[in-house]
């Protein structure tokens, strides 16, 4: 009786053990199998020349966890909508519209494994979403920002096409990602056609601004 | 030793040729991928992201006489520094902290064949 008990028990224990572990293993699978092609997920950073993001073919997730919101990494990858005006890497075509669509439970594993994924770059709790009057200054007046980047005032749709569009990243983005980002773009996209702000803008600057964008 | 003179003559030329080459398709291939969005390829000033929302479009750099009023170093200065620097557009950006000098020279340099002009 005693000895059943422990089996059970041990049974029960591993039949715990072996489920957590495909749970966090699923996304991992269901990723390598659907989305290894076109993202990669094992940092640091890879690319070193203009070449090597161009032959890219989707932008790198391996800090997705620290870069993404939850809530929308699980909906957008079931209704992925697109974030780019233009197609990856293109200048002359628009963004198809066509990435691949997870169903809930794929989407939900997924979500799992990616924000596993984190930078220690990135200092989470620092800072929230907040309308701070010299980030708007830097972002709208002072800085090229809307030059690449779609954003709205009051619904009405205004910036460039070349850039990830800021519209909903107060859903999408973690401030401490934006400014991990700005203050140290290089760790994160070595080669990109986005300019690097770190001098231009001192600590505090990058704070409001990334506070201000995580309002969009 | 004519012979030899030649040979060698060939293969000198060869070389810069390839590096002179080397050096131009670089240049193109540095102005395609950061300045382009706006510049437009062509470097005409009509990129992707030129709208109404450019109170200043991005200089034409295909215009001989505007562009032979600026010296290589006003070029350089604002390549690195943006718009904001010398009080012009703030939408042209600074790009000191990702371009190495020698790709600033290279866009100088590819301006230049742009608009197939000195300064004046
Ligand atoms: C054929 C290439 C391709 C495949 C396969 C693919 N993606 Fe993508 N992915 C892209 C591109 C291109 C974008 C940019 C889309 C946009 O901006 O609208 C993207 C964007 C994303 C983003 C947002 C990233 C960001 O920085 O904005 C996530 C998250 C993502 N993909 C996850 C996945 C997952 C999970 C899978 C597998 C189910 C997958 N992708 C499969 C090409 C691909
Ligand atoms: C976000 C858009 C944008 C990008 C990207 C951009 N520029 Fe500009 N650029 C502009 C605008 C707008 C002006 C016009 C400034 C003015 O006349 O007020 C300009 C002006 C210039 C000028 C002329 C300044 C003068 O003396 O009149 C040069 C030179 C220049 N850009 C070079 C570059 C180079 C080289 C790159 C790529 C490394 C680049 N730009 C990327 C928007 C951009």
């Amino acid at each position: 009786m005693r000895s059943l008990s422990i089996t059970v028990f041990l049974v029960a224990a591993l039949l715990v053990i072996t489920t957590e572990h495909s749970y966090a293993g699923g996304g991992n699978v269901i990723f390598k199998k659907n989305c290894i092609s076109c993202h990669y997920t094992d940092g640091p950073a890879k690319e070193k020349t203009i070449a090597d993001q161009l032959a890219k073919k989707g932008p790198e997730l391996w800090y997705a966890g620290s870069k993404f919101q939850k809530a929308w990494l699980v909906a957008w990858l079931q209704n992925p909508i697109p974030i780019r005006p233009m197609k990856y890497n293109s200048l002359t075509e628009q963004n198809p519209g066509d990435h691949p669509k997870l169903s809930a439970s794929d989407a939900t594993e997924v979500t799992e494994f990616l924000m596993g994924l984190t930078s220690s770059e990135v200092k989470p709790g620092m800072l929230k979403a907040k309308a701070s009057i010299m980030g708007r200054k830097i972002f709208i007046k002072d800085m090229p920002c809307s030059g690449c980047h779609a954003f709205a005032i009051r619904g009405e749709v205004h910036g460039g096409k070349s850039g990830p569009s800021l519209i909903g990243a107060s859903k999408r983005l973690n401030p401490d990602w934006i400014y991990a980002y700005m203050a140290n773009i290089k760790v994160f996209k070595p080669v990109r056609d986005m300019p690097d702000f770190s001098s231009a803008l001192n600590p505090k600057e990058l704070e409001d601004v990334a506070a201000y964008v995580t309002t969009f | 030793m004519s012979r030899y003179a030649i040979t060698a003559a060939i293969a000198i030329n060869l070389a810069l040729c390839t590096v002179s080459s080397a050096y131009a398709a670089e240049a193109k291939q540095v102005f395609d991928f950061y300045c382009a969005q706006c510049h437009g390829v062509k470097g005409d000033g009509k990129g992707i992201n030129v709208g109404p929302d450019f109170a200043t479009d991005p200089r034409n750099f295909t215009l001989a006489k505007d562009m032979e009023k600026r010296t290589d170093a006003d070029i350089k200065g604002v390549i690195k520094d943006g718009g904001h620097s010398i009080s012009k557009s703030p939408l042209m950006p600074p790009w000191g902290a990702t371009l190495s000098e020698e790709e600033v020279d290279a866009l100088v340099g590819y301006i230049r064949k742009l608009c197939q002009c000195k300064a004046k």
